[in-house]
């Protein structure tokens, strides 16, 4: 299992604001941001990426809009900065939201250009993004997965040709002169990524051999890498743990409670995420037919809750550590704590190759973040690097 | 449930009831909800035929359509194959949009024009929101908006069978594939209402939050000859909200086309 940190750039000084209204995105105004207090925890937070270079974790940026939740608006930025001040990590840009971005062929020259800036050391999420990404980036929720896949062959196209320019005439997007330059050092493509949390996703990931990754719900990753790993072997191939990777918040510490308590700071992070106004939840055509039915069906008050592994019911706005230890939301505690709960999760998910390392969550300090950070890249990761595929995946 | 009829290849479910002159009724982005009272209240002295937009209800959509430019001229396609010929061309809200593209192209077949608080122009300027943004807000305010009596138009989705919610969740879904940037209007349609040469009528709720009576001014402004009435404690749909009124408004009108 490979560690990749990241972390969001929140703009956690406004939260308790954004509590009181009600929505931490799209309608929470800007002047509730201290631009020059912004500019300090965007050079402290790259610091800390900068660090993991040191202590041998790879990095993965992700990007959100209009929030006070993250910072991060745009991932090619962020990364052309990291892979000046980092060396060896690997760099993941998990990811690019291409359903949302007016531009493939962009997406495909930025992700080129840094994988030329960095020696090859970039890989490439293709991600549908949230659904309240849907209202900053003005783009239409109807027929979104169809925009999203012809993007995801344009990108893909656009990477590995080099006897161009070709064009493209599809349903949304046209060119008559694609040529990327410069192209990337990784061919044909360095490898891609797809998130999600359907068996669905799992499926379509299987069929284009992408790497998948899902966030914060064991109970929901399972099924996905199953549905992965059965449709590879329909198709011919076995899918290793290389092409399934999880996110998870981890709090470690030199003792259990200092462990537990980074956890629970950074876990602000899962209870202020989705605090958003009503109509950006679900715009319509973002979710499936069938989940918006059951949403109806359900009525207005219902709200997302998750369930653990005993089948408890989970709020996420409220869960303290141990609940969201109990839904594979959160490992904590000292190094050995948080191996063998990894250990185990591996075990249960049949072999999950990437960890994303969600290592800095808002009110978590900067020494706290610096000392999480090290502490897992010289006392963790490096024992996670040796787990080898759980037998009953390789049985399976 | 209505009929379903194959028109260019699309497969859509018409409401229809009642005998008369024909009215060809475009529902808006609400939806057809051929249940409330205003179908029999149109129909008391009209053929009322009443199609569910492509993706909405019982109607497909196929891969192909995508723009309210496809729907003009699917509609355009039902009227020549239903053989209409001195009918009423209608639509509320989205459909009222759908009505006016229709009439710009080709009205042979239509004897007027029905706008009842319609989208789909710009009027005002960049920073002026025409149409309030109903993707914006949450279900309760969008309801205080739309109608002057919310209390009139919920609906207990908790109760309808899931194929029912199946055709609404579509429906969403559809008027979004149509209407989502430039948000329900088509920048340039204001440019060729001048090109309608039937008589024209607009009706407008007064107590409409979603497109206001001043917007229903720059419609009138642009069409030659249109005429205007308002309908007091009706909101954005005020076939639904009054619907003895709107019948009673609609026959005016087309006693005297």
């Amino acid at each position: 299992m490979r560690t990749w940190y990241f972390s969001e750039m929140a703009y956690h000084p406004a939260w308790e604001k954004g509590l009181e209204r009600g929505s931490l995105r799209v309608n929470f105004p800007s002047e509730n941001l201290d631009p020059r207090e912004a500019g300090l925890l965007l050079n402290r937070y790259l610091d800390e990426f900068a660090l993991c270079d040191e202590v041998g974790l790879d990095i993965m940026v992700n990007e959100h809009h209009s929030t006070a939740t993250c910072m991060t608006v745009s991932v090619p930025m962020a990364l052309s900065i990291i892979a000046r001040e980092t060396k060896k990590a690997r760099l993941l840009s998990l990811g690019n939201p291409i359903a949302n971005r007016p531009d493939p062929v962009r997406v495909a020259e930025e992700m080129a250009w840094l994988d030329c800036l960095s020696g090859g050391r970039i890989e490439i999420g293709l991600v549908k993004g949230a659904p309240y990404e849907i209202a900053p980036a003005n783009s239409n929720p109807g027929r979104l997965m169809r925009r999203y896949w012809e993007a995801h062959d344009l990108v893909i196209k656009a990477l590995s040709t080099s006897t161009g320019p070709f064009s493209w005439e599809g349903e949304f997007y046209q060119y008559r002169a694609v040529n990327i330059w410069p192209r990337p050092i990784q061919q044909p493509t360095p490898p891609i990524w797809m998130t999600g949390m359907s068996v669905d996703t799992g499926i379509a990931a299987a069929e284009r051999g992408h790497v998948v990754g899902t966030l914060l719900s064991g109970g929901l990753a399972k099924p996905m890498y199953e549905a992965y790993r059965k449709r590879a072997r329909e198709l011919g191939w076995e899918a290793g743990p290389d092409r399934m990777a999880y996110a998870a918040l981890i709090g470690v510490g030199n003792t259990r409670e200092e462990g537990m308590r980074r956890a629970h700071q950074i876990a602000d992070y899962v209870r202020t995420s989705a605090v958003v106004a009503e109509p950006f939840t679900n715009p319509p055509g973002y979710n499936s037919i069938g989940a918006n039915v059951a949403m109806l069906r359900a009525g207005p008050r219902a709200h997302r809750m998750i369930t653990d592994r005993n089948g408890v019911m989970i709020d996420h706005r409220t869960a303290t550590v141990e609940q969201f230890m109990d839904t594979e939301t959160v490992f904590a505690g000292t190094p050995d704590d948080v191996f063998n709960q990894l250990k185990a999760f591996n075990a249960r998910m049949g072999g999950v190759g990437h960890l994303l390392f969600f290592g800095q969550g808002g009110h978590l300090s900067h020494q706290d973040a610096k000392e999480n950070i090290s502490l897992f890249g010289r006392e963790v990761a490096p024992r996670l690097l040796e787990l080898a595929v759980p037998e009953q995946a390789a049985a399976e | 449930m209505g009929r379903q009829l194959t028109v260019s290849g699309v497969s859509l479910e018409i409401e229809e009831k009642g005998q008369g002159r024909p009215i060809l009724f475009l529902h808006p982005g609400e939806g057809l909800q051929a249940n409330r009272p205003w179908m029999d209240a149109l129909a008391r002295s009209h053929r009322v035929i009443a199609p569910a937009h492509p993706g909405f209800g019982g109607s497909a959509l196929p891969d192909w359509i995508g723009t309210v430019d496809d729907l003009a001229y699917l509609y355009l396609d039902l009227a020549q194959q239903l053989k209409l010929d001195g009918a009423v061309l209608a639509g509320n809200c989205f459909g009222g949009w759908i009505a006016a593209e229709m009439a710009v192209r080709n009205t042979s077949g239509f004897a007027g024009l029905l706008l009842a608080a319609p989208l789909g122009i710009k009027a005002g300027g960049v920073l002026d929101r025409d149409i309030t943004d109903m993707h914006a807000i949450g279900r309760a305010e969008f309801m205080r908006l739309a109608w002057a009596d919310p209390s009139k138009g919920e609906i207990d989705y908790t109760k309808l069978p899931d194929t029912e919610l199946a055709g609404i969740a579509r429906g969403r879904e559809a008027l979004c594939v149509f209407g989502w940037k430039p948000y329900m209007h088509n920048p340039r349609l204001k440019r060729w209402l001048h090109r309608i040469d039937i008589p024209t009528h607009l009706i407008w709720g007064e107590q409409d939050g979603i497109v206001s009576t001043a917007y229903g001014e720059a419609w009138k402004a642009e069409i030659p000859g249109a005429t205007m009435e308002t309908v007091p404690r009706a909101g954005h749909y005020p076939h639904w909200e009054q619907p003895d009124g709107f019948a009673a408004r609609v026959k005016a009108f087309t006693d005297r086309i």
